[in-house]
């Protein structure tokens, strides 16, 4: 059997055999094996690209890279957001599904089909909705609910994509699709519109994102942090797969921009925290379709760049969120005051987030966005440029107003109870988009 | 005249269909549930006439699956979520006539929408060739996702659902071979439906607008 052929197979049942580990009662034990399975990954890269059973080029790594360590930190993060907190599935059972659902959004990634590639979304549908029900409100069975309608009518309608692809071209595997020199025909351009219709529904696509912000916002901040960090990104690599068939640029980029558009008016009166990033998850995602809809280096690399820093910067996001509605018990933006003084590490973690994901400079997502940007310059897409530029900002104020009135305004508590290792990840995944953006400067710095 | 299989598959295409509108017009859930059950054994009965016609014994398997797991698993777990004194259980506050003629002219329209548009300029054939049969699947598929959005109940939501996914089976049987994925599709919607579903429908009967998920 071939060594990569195994190493990928490793990574898949990692996070299940991580549960094994939670299970055995050893201490940190399933932490120990999620952390070797990003170990796993990155060691990946050495073997790529590879084709076989799995399809992994550069593109594929960095996705695997980025839903190996998020699994990674909301399961840490996670063992103390349930501590002395009634659950309401039975922990053995969020853990469990917590793995299976790392793994289908790993399978949907390294398969080389198309077709599998779709079961694999569908398959974090399952695996993820009964995540989302665990605070077992009345609100998260209504989102829980909308988010299994709405997403599995979405992928439903994707798999009439594929059915078109494989009467159009006989195969529904990728690297055999990709080396063909394909003629696009109209049935082509329908399969590929309607994936965009199908899958963006859990891209979070203009207008069929509205279990999006639902989700997001009842679920455990752990799960939002995957569902905003990796689930999403899966989703658009498999649009990405598909649209590498047919390329329909204008229709993606407008899909984007208009995504944009309405992504930055709703985040303008949004009053719930958790509600709001939702919102600007919508918006990033939505510029990283862009960058992949441009292509070429500078749209490639941007929207790797912007979703690898986005990944931890949102899930810094919702750990800090998180850790403030245990504190406050309060969802709404009006209702947290004084946060510096009160939980003065977690607040530090907001805001880095909140800029991070938001695209500061010298965020790695500012360094996305503007390779995107760039993009989109040189292929004289101007008008959608502009357009963009001006919602960008306006999503930043929003948020970062937002965000900086519930750490500065009002007086609250000095030194409140914060949980060390909630706050603890919450300040390093808002710290590496940071790193990431750093290490860009300085490849391309010696690069040139 | 001699009748042959594939003549058969107009009259039972057309019957799957009706079993869609059926359930739109109905207001009792154990009706729904059992308009569901008729309707997944008619898509198993296509599929059987497919294996007549192709002699591809995947579509057997696909036929068995169907039967089995939509026909009886989920009936059985739909069924058994309505307890001995609920027999009348119903939609409260939902006119039926209104949305039954809405979801006619909503169906309609669409198909004719996707037919002038999309069939009249590319050319998709069926495996029987005739590509008009491919009108059923798309009018089941536009009348779920109705049933879907005109209702407020999760059985209601829950029907709509399988009947979107009988839809994409039958347009796949009619369109291609690829049974494989076929069935990892029916799998998937059984774990789904039966383990997710019946979790939801402990939890919440009727879904209506809620404060905190506004906006």
């Amino acid at each position: 059997m071939n060594s990569v052929f195994l190493l990928l197979i490793i990574t898949l049942i990692f996070p299940v055999v991580s549960y094994l580990g939670y299970l055995s009662r050893i201490p940190r034990l399933d932490s120990a094996i999620s952390l070797a399975n990003v170990a796993l990954a990155l060691y990946l890269y050495e073997f790529i690209p590879y084709v076989g059973t799995f399809y992994v080029d550069f593109t594929t790594w960095v996705f695997i890279l980025m839903v190996t360590s998020i699994h990674l930190l909301s399961q840490v993060y996670a063992r103390s957001y349930f501590q002395n907190h009634k659950i309401g599935i039975g922990e053995n059972l969020f853990y469990l599904l917590m793995g299976l659902f790392t793994t289908s959004m790993l399978f949907s990634l390294e398969i080389n089909n198309l077709g599998l590639m779709w079961v694999g979304i569908e398959a974090t549908t399952i695996s993820s909705a009964l995540l989302l029900m665990a605070e077992k409100s009345e609100t998260s069975a209504e989102a829980t609910w909308r988010y299994i309608v709405i997403v599995s009518a979405g992928v439903t309608f994707a798999f009439i994509s594929i059915i078109l692809i494989y009467y159009s071209l006989g195969t529904l595997q990728i690297s055999s699709i990709l080396g063909m020199k394909i003629v696009p025909s109209l049935t082509l351009n329908v399969a590929v519109a309607i994936a965009l219709i199908g899958f963006g529904t859990k891209v979070g696509v203009f207008p069929v994102h509205t279990w999006l912000p639902d989700a997001h916002s009842e679920a455990p901040s752990p799960i939002s942090a995957m569902f905003s960090g990796v689930l999403l990104p899966t989703a658009l690599y498999v649009l990405y797969r598909i649209y590498q068939i047919d390329p329909l640029r204008d229709i993606f980029v407008w899909a984007g921009v208009i995504s944009v558009i309405a992504a930055s008016l709703f985040l303008g009166y949004q009053t719930r925290y958790k509600r709001m990033f939702a919102y600007s998850t919508m918006e990033n995602m939505n510029l990283a379709l862009i960058g992949l809809a441009v292509g070429g280096p500078y749209g490639l690399i941007g929207a790797l760049l912007l979703l690898l820093s986005h990944s931890f910067g949102k899930a810094g996001a919702f750990y800090s969120s998180g850790s403030i509605l245990r504190y406050t018990g309060n969802k709404k933006i009006e209702g947290v005051h004084g946060l510096w003084k009160s939980m003065p590490k977690t607040s530090g973690a907001l805001l880095m987030s909140s800029f991070a994901v938001t695209g500061t400079p010298p965020f790695g997502t500012f360094f996305g966005e503007f390779l995107i940007f760039y993009a989109l310059f040189s292929i004289h897409y101007y008008a959608q440029l502009v357009i963009l530029l001006f919602f960008i900002m306006a999503a930043f104020i929003s948020v970062n107003y937002n965000v900086t009135k519930m750490v500065f305004s009002g007086e609250g508590e000095k030194n409140g109870n914060e949980d060390s290792v909630m706050s603890g990840i919450a300040v390093l995944s808002s710290v590496i988009p940071l790193l990431i953006g750093i290490i860009y400067v300085v490849v391309t710095t010696v690069a040139l | 005249m001699i009748l042959t299989a594939e003549d058969l598959l107009i009259p039972i295409s057309s019957l799957i269909l009706i079993t869609a509108f059926y359930m739109q017009g109905q207001e009792f859930i154990r009706p729904m549930i059992r308009g569901q059950f008729v309707q997944s054994i008619l898509l198993a009965v296509v599929s059987v006439i497919m294996w007549y016609l192709t002699h591809d014994i995947d579509f057997i398997v696909l036929a068995v699956l169907i039967v089995v797991l939509r026909g009886f698993l989920i009936t059985y777990f739909l069924e058994k979520g309505i307890r001995k004194d609920q027999v009348h259980l119903h939609e409260k506050h939902v006119s039926v006539a209104f949305p039954f003629l809405i979801s006619l002219v909503f169906v309609l329209t669409a198909v004719l929408i996707v037919y002038s548009v999309v069939f009249s300029s590319i050319r998709i054939e069926s495996i029987t060739g005739n590509q008009g049969i491919l009108v059923f699947p798309l009018a089941l598929f536009f009348q779920g996702l109705f049933l879907i959005a005109s209702r407020r109940t999760t059985y209601a939501q829950i029907m709509g659902y399988i009947e979107e996914e009988n839809a994409i089976v039958l347009f796949a049987v009619f369109l291609l071979p690829i049974p494989l994925l076929i069935e990892a599709s029916v799998f998937l919607d059984v774990l789904a439906l039966v383990v997710i579903s019946s979790v939801v429908v402990l939890e919440k009967f009727t879904h209506e607008r809620v404060e905190e998920l506004k906006g």
